[in-house]
């Protein structure tokens, strides 16, 4: 697996510095030994040579004039649980009693492609949603519309995600293992299989092959529920206080957001194609985008409850602009679709364009807030000390 | 103690679980060990700024090129007075005597001595400052060699989707250079803040317990140049009775808030499910950055939140079918 000629790096380095800042240029990165990209070379310079210094079962390792007998370093503990008291009374208490000196935790390292691949991930889950809805109603036409927004959402979340890795031609590793322990390992196979069967439908209803097409709706909304919820696992299965808290209803926030979003995407282009106001699928899907969204902005009402002071890195700096951004679409949103009984259609379409464009503001403030509450000592070591909720 | 149930790991009679006990009582905050990191697995430096947020301790943190980190804790409630002092002296000219206040927001800012009327250019600020004073105004100095915690239940290796991060024969975790590819899950995985991805090379890495000169018999290069043997290195169990040892002796000799960080703890209060790395410490661990609490996120976290996605998806699923369905029915009548 040879990555050199993929990244003979100096302009690279050079890209990477002026997008992190930080240290100053100069840093030489010219390995001492070995190729660059390639694995170390843990080889002997001479096979099956002695090496110098080792002794068998690490024998270099045990002498130490510190803990050597009569020194003193060291006496026999008792067995009445004196050291796992000690060790209680000092990391045993609710409260942090000292001044925390950090970092505790790193924030991930994940840019602007994360966020955007989950709203793109949340549309593709809703649409799938839509499409088996549609088929199960009997409405080809819909149907056809829905299935190609499944893939045409599902289409850019592959290259999002390969942009984001720190060694994107190696994107295929993913694919190496399955480990149902690993949420990025589960949302990585089932975004596979989900493009996949998109494929397989549009393709399908493209050669008039209606029956497999349906089949193939019905195996990408199963990989939608999937798809549109394992994102909010894979966040609350973190360290990071904000996200690991929201444990209980994260994933439920972001289904929220993948259904709204879905359905208003679906809901624009039905219009767009042509199917007139008025039409059942049109009139549900309204009332599908405007019901997720009430249900989100009540579960994150009751989510920020719970976190308590832990809901600060939500409210403060950008991340918090954002979801205050979010949020006040969401309100607007649900207004218009209160008020859009005397106004034309266009009142509707608004109301779908803000709600889409409210689950792309809730991406990016939740993924941010992540950022903010990792980077806040304080919060994270009291989060320590208390018991999750 | 041994890996999680249902982890796979390499399997080796003649390789018992290994693993350090850095004892924070006897580090003198010589930093040898980072250097010996450096130089054996062939690390790149941490860029040359000194003296950042007022600390003496210019590596700051572990990340992808520091996989050891001697951590120094300075604490000192600094006074209004002492501040006056500092401004004063900078006031009467280059060459006065500042009294130093370093560490937790003691030290005054570059910025305001800069500003203290003396002309005084930042990079002249170290020259100014009296050291002996600062170490008399520290009420203590603790220094801790911190390190991957090598947990039993090891969060980025719950993590890593591509197989990159494997338990070794010596039940230490290390990432596979050739594997990774850089997805970034381990970091915000890690409830001890170790593992980073280098900007520079992309990939995710940390300390790898010298699995390289484990293979060969040797211990590890900070333990090998520990010049107090504040870092130990052994097979685990050996280790943890030494700990346990050390502990009791401190007791005795009056030092009770000597404690273990991650060893010795009764079942149910272990960090992670033990650490194979860890520490002797003598203040709260938030002190030394550490949490009070630990334990692979994915471990603590799944069952909770795969049940809120499958609830929750399965309920989205089926409102669309409804309401689309019920919308047709409806039209039809």
């Amino acid at each position: 697996m040879s990555d050199s000629a993929a990244r003979p790096p100096e302009q690279e380095i050079l890209r990477v510095f002026q997008r992190e800042g930080g240290s100053p240029p100069g840093r030489d990165t010219t390995p001492a030994v070995g190729t660059r990209g390639e694995p170390g070379p843990y080889r002997r310079a001479v096979e099956g040579a002695a090496v110098s210094l080792a002794r068998r079962a690490f024998g270099d390792a045990r002498w130490s004039y510190l803990y050597d007998k009569g020194t003193g370093y060291s006496s026999r503990a008792s067995a009445d649980g004196a050291v796992a008291d000690a060790a209680r009374r000092m990391r045993g208490g609710p409260e942090v009693t000292v001044a925390v000196q950090g970092p505790v935790i790193k924030p991930a390292v994940w840019t602007w492609e994360v966020p955007l691949y989950f709203w793109f991930g949340g549309i593709a889950a809703g649409s799938s949603f839509v499409a088996l809805a549609c088929d199960a109603a009997g409405d080809r036409r819909s149907a056809a519309v829905a299935r190609k927004l499944v893939l045409a959402a599902a289409l850019p979340s592959a290259p999002l995600l390969i942009l984001d890795l720190g060694r994107p031609e190696r994107f295929l590793n993913m694919m190496r293992i399955f480990k149902l322990r690993s949420p990025m390992s589960v949302g990585a196979w089932c975004l596979a299989g989900f493009s996949s069967t998109a494929a397989v439908a549009v393709a399908a209803e493209l050669a008039g092959r209606e029956r497999i097409a349906r089949a193939a709706d019905a195996a990408t909304a199963a990989q939608g529920t999937v798809l549109g919820s394992y994102t909010g696992v894979l966040l609350a299965t973190t360290a990071v206080p904000v996200w690991a808290r929201s444990r209980a209803l994260l994933p439920a926030i972001f289904v929220c957001t993948a259904v709204a979003t879905g359905a208003a995407a679906n809901r624009l282009a039905l219009a767009a194609s042509g199917v007139p106001a008025g039409h059942p699928t049109r009139e549900a899907l309204g009332n599908v985008e405007t019901f997720a969204m009430a249900t989100e902005l009540a579960l994150s009402a009751i989510n920020e409850r719970r976190l308590g002071r832990l809901s600060d890195a939500l409210e403060r700096g950008r991340p918090g602009r954002l979801l205050w951004l979010a949020k006040r679409g969401v309100w607007a949103g649900l207004l218009l679709r209160l008020a859009r009984r005397r106004g034309g259609p266009w009142i509707d379409h608004l109301a779908s364009t803000t709600f889409l464009a409210a689950g792309l503001a809730f991406r990016f403030a939740w993924v941010g807030a992540g950022r903010s509450s990792a980077a806040d000592d304080e919060a994270v070591a009291r989060a320590a000390r208390s018991s999750s909720p | 103690m041994r890996a999680a149930p249902g982890e796979r790991a390499v399997r080796d009679r003649e390789a018992p679980r290994m693993g350090f006990f850095t004892d924070t009582t006897v580090c003198i905050g010589c930093k040898a060990c980072e250097v010996a990191c450096k130089q054996w697995n062939d690390l790149p430096s941490d860029g040359s700024e000194s003296r950042r947020r007022g600390s003496y301790d210019h590596t700051g943190s572990l990340g992808a090129a520091t996989w050891r980190h001697v951590r120094f804790v300075e604490s000192v409630i600094p006074s209004g007075e002492r501040r006056e002092q500092a401004r004063e002296a900078l006031a009467a000219g280059a060459g006065g005597n500042v009294p130093a206040i370093p560490a937790a927001g003691g030290m005054p800012t570059v910025q305001e001595l800069g500003g203290a009327g003396a002309g005084v250019r930042p990079d002249e600020v170290l020259d100014l400052v009296d050291m002996a004073s600062a170490v008399d105004d520290m009420d203590s100095w603790l220094f801790m060699s911190d390190v991957c915690k090598h947990c039993t239940n090891a969060g980025c290796l719950d993590a890593c989707p591509t197989g990159a991060l494997i338990r070794t024969e010596f039940d230490t975790v290390i990432v596979q250079p050739d594997v990774c590819n850089g997805c970034g899950y381990c970091i915000p995985s890690c409830p001890f803040g170790v593992i980073d991805r280098d900007p520079f090379d992309g990939r995710a890495a940390k300390c790898t317990l010298c699995y390289d000169r484990l293979q060969d018999g040797l211990e590890p290069a900070c333990a090998k140049s520990c010049p107090t043997d504040s870092i130990q290195f052994g097979p685990y169990d050996e280790l943890v009775e030494v700990a346990r040892g050390r502990v009791t002796a401190l007791h005795e000799r009056g030092l009770d808030g000597a404690y273990l960080y991650g060893a010795g703890d009764a079942p149910g209060e272990q960090l992670a499910g033990g650490l194979g790395a860890f520490f002797l410490l003598t203040a709260p661990p938030e002190r030394f950055g550490l949490p009070a609490r630990a334990d692979s996120p994915i471990q603590e976290n799944t069952p909770v939140a795969s049940a809120s996605a499958l609830v929750a998806a399965g309920a989205g699923l089926l409102a669309t079918v409804a309401s689309v369905v019920a919308a047709h029915r409806r039209r039809r009548r």
